[in-house]
């Protein structure tokens, strides 16, 4: 065994903390917005905030989680009960359960993601020395997409992977059933995308978060409202498709099957509208690349 | 990092600018070249400083003319504008609820630094305006003084070759002031990072830069150099009480001998082409043995302020 030299190997290293010019390598811009999106995904979650900004979106994660990890954990913990977790929840169940959860979950923390860099001015720091006006929407589009799939996509991913857990044959049940996830992820993405476009563009109308919250709540709770006084005064069914709350979870369970009836080709034009009218609100809202 | 074109570039370059938001023109006509270390403008309320400096960023765009910050189009290059400026506002402009240190890591990965990068360069910004004990702290607990350098340090986060400081001292309590002119003038001097900063404050310009800018209703007023101090044996201007014409006839043999030459001045005061001490001491013996009093005996090159007031009030550059 050879014998160290302390000389040539210091137990401790003084590093130069001084400010220097830097030097480095700049990482491309896909990193910089993957970084922006991370940051935007972990403020509404309170994520590296006081204990206190965590615990209302926490709250509405476990409400959206506890059906699916409840019929799942049955199966799991209790080997006498013999039955599927999607025969005592199905996926459409899932998403109308989670629905009211998700409108909770939306109104408090997507519009906010844009009110809250206006409300800290920040935007001229970031349009200055940060980002484009493309990188930020981008960004934030992307975290609110990523946000609300943690509430729509992931308890029906937990109840996927829970029913080839407590099948009795994993590999048979998941070649059967295969199929269930891209129709999965297509439902979850037409709700995601719905919503993700109307929260943001009501964010963007408003730097107060108080009018952004109010205005998303009026549009998803008068809307039902609205349209079903014209659904029973009509007599007619085609008023329900212009429901903000219910249209896109309409539209989505015709993927999974089990549906609440056949959505129309109305719900599908007044989807478009919102998702493809929203993201023009927020890209001609901040296209400027200024902070007013 | 800044090349050699982009250190002889100007820092910042304005041809025939102009920039009206409804009826207020904020900047008129404005052209003028930067290119001292260090920058400071001037200028009253509603001068232009923060509309060139938000123009100079590329947030405000010109209605007419050009506008280019180390050679780089604002309006055209903006990606390439963004990675070497930095840019302190004067506002408020930080999340309350994050720490210094999570706001310089995260813009600095927003502008393309890696992560073990943007944590040792935050490391270093903060230790150099003074937070490091208190990074970790949320910023809405911080002074406005701590606030102040908190902007600063994430406007220096990046290595930019070039920052704009809008009203760095604004706010600041006599003690936060004298912290912050100094961090403003280390910049320059002794990190080579070259500087903009507006101020309504001569005096922080004449501690921080070298070069003075003053901005009259969006109009170059007056460009120079900050002096300082002046030469003790420049020109003068002498007035006395009594007969003008014979004190100065009386005084001209005397002060010749040391190459000195009299002129009158436009306020009708005796201009001395240079203000050696002996050529004083001739003045102050020549006044006791004629029983003239001396009023002023002042150089006559004007002072930074005095330009600078010339300027704001209108006068000429």
């Amino acid at each position: 065994m050879t014998e160290v030299d302390p000389r040539q190997s210091p137990r401790a290293v003084l590093h130069d903390i001084r400010y220097s010019r830097f030097a480095g390598r700049l990482q491309p811009r896909r990193s910089a917005v993957g970084s922006f999106v991370a940051s935007g995904i972990r403020r509404p979650l309170g994520l590296r905030r006081s204990a206190g900004a965590k615990v209302w979106p926490f709250l509405l994660l476990a409400a959206a989680y506890l059906p699916a990890l409840a019929v799942v954990a049955v199966p799991l913990l209790v080997p006498a009960v013999q039955v599927q977790p999607t025969d005592l929840i199905g996926y459409p169940q899932l998403l109308t359960t989670n629905s009211v959860v998700l409108l909770a979950f939306v109104a408090t923390s997507i519009p906010s993601m844009l009110t809250r860099d206006r409300r800290d001015r920040v935007l001229s720091l970031y349009f200055a020395t940060a980002l484009s006006w493309v990188e930020y929407v981008v960004g934030v589009v992307l975290a609110a997409v990523a946000l609300l799939a943690l509430i729509v996509l992931g308890p029906m991913l937990v109840l996927f992977v829970g029913s080839i857990a407590t099948a009795d044959a994993p590999g048979t049940w998941f070649a059967d059933n295969a199929g269930d996830l891209p129709r999965i992820v297509g439902a979850a993405a037409l709700v995601v995308l719905f919503h993700t476009s109307l929260g943001l563009a009501i964010g963007a109308l408003t730097s107060k978060r108080v009018f952004a919250v109010g205005g998303y709540l009026a549009v998803v709770l008068v809307g039902p409202t609205l349209t079903g006084v014209v659904a029973a005064v009509t007599g007619a069914d085609w008023p329900l498709s212009l429901d903000p709350a219910s249209g896109p979870i309409r539209l989505a369970t015709t993927f999974i099957g089990g549906g609440l009836g056949d959505p129309g080709v109305l719900a599908w034009v007044v989807w478009v509208v919102v998702v493809v009218g929203g993201f023009g609100v927020l890209a001609g809202r901040y296209a400027k690349g200024g902070d007013a | 990092m800044d090349g050699p074109e982009g250190l002889r570039a100007p820092v910042l370059e304005c041809v025939d600018v102009g920039k009206r938001f409804g009826a207020v023109q904020a900047l008129d006509g404005l052209t003028m070249s930067l290119g001292a270390g260090a920058t400071g403008l001037l200028g009253a309320n509603g001068a232009g400083k923060s509309t060139l400096l938000r123009t100079a960023l590329g947030l405000t765009r010109p209605d007419r003319g050009s506008v280019r910050i180390l050679g780089l189009d604002t309006v055209r290059e903006r990606s390439e504008v963004r990675r070497r400026v930095g840019f302190m506002p004067e506002h408020p402009c930080l999340p309350n609820d994050m720490s210094a240190q999570d706001v310089c890591v995260s813009l600095a990965r927003m502008r393309g630094l890696g992560r073990r990068d943007a944590v040792r360069r935050t490391s270093e910004v903060l230790f150099a305006v003074g937070l490091e004990e208190e990074r970790r702290r949320p910023v809405g607990s911080y002074s406005l003084g701590m606030q102040q350098r908190t902007k600063l340090a994430q406007a220096l986060v990046h290595g930019p070759d070039v920052v704009l400081l809008d009203e760095p001292t604004s706010g600041l309590d006599p003690a936060g002031r004298e912290e912050m002119l100094a961090i403003v003038r280390r910049l320059s001097t002794e990190l080579g990072i070259r500087v903009v900063a507006s101020s309504h404050v001569l005096d922080d310009i004449e501690r921080t830069c070298d070069e003075v800018v003053v901005l009259r209703s969006g109009t170059l007023a007056a460009q120079r150099p900050v002096l300082v101090g002046h030469d003790p044996s420049g020109p003068a201007e002498l007035r006395v009480s009594g007969d003008v014409g014979s004190f100065a006839a009386a005084l001209e043999p005397r002060v010749a001998p040391f190459g000195v030459s009299l002129a009158p001045t436009a306020t009708g005061d005796i201009g001395l082409s240079s203000s050696p001490d002996a050529a004083l001491d001739a003045v102050r013996d020549l006044a006791a043995d004629l029983g003239v009093g001396v009023e002023r005996l002042a150089p006559a090159a004007r002072g930074l302020e005095d330009v600078v007031v010339d300027a704001m009030a209108g006068g000429t550059r």
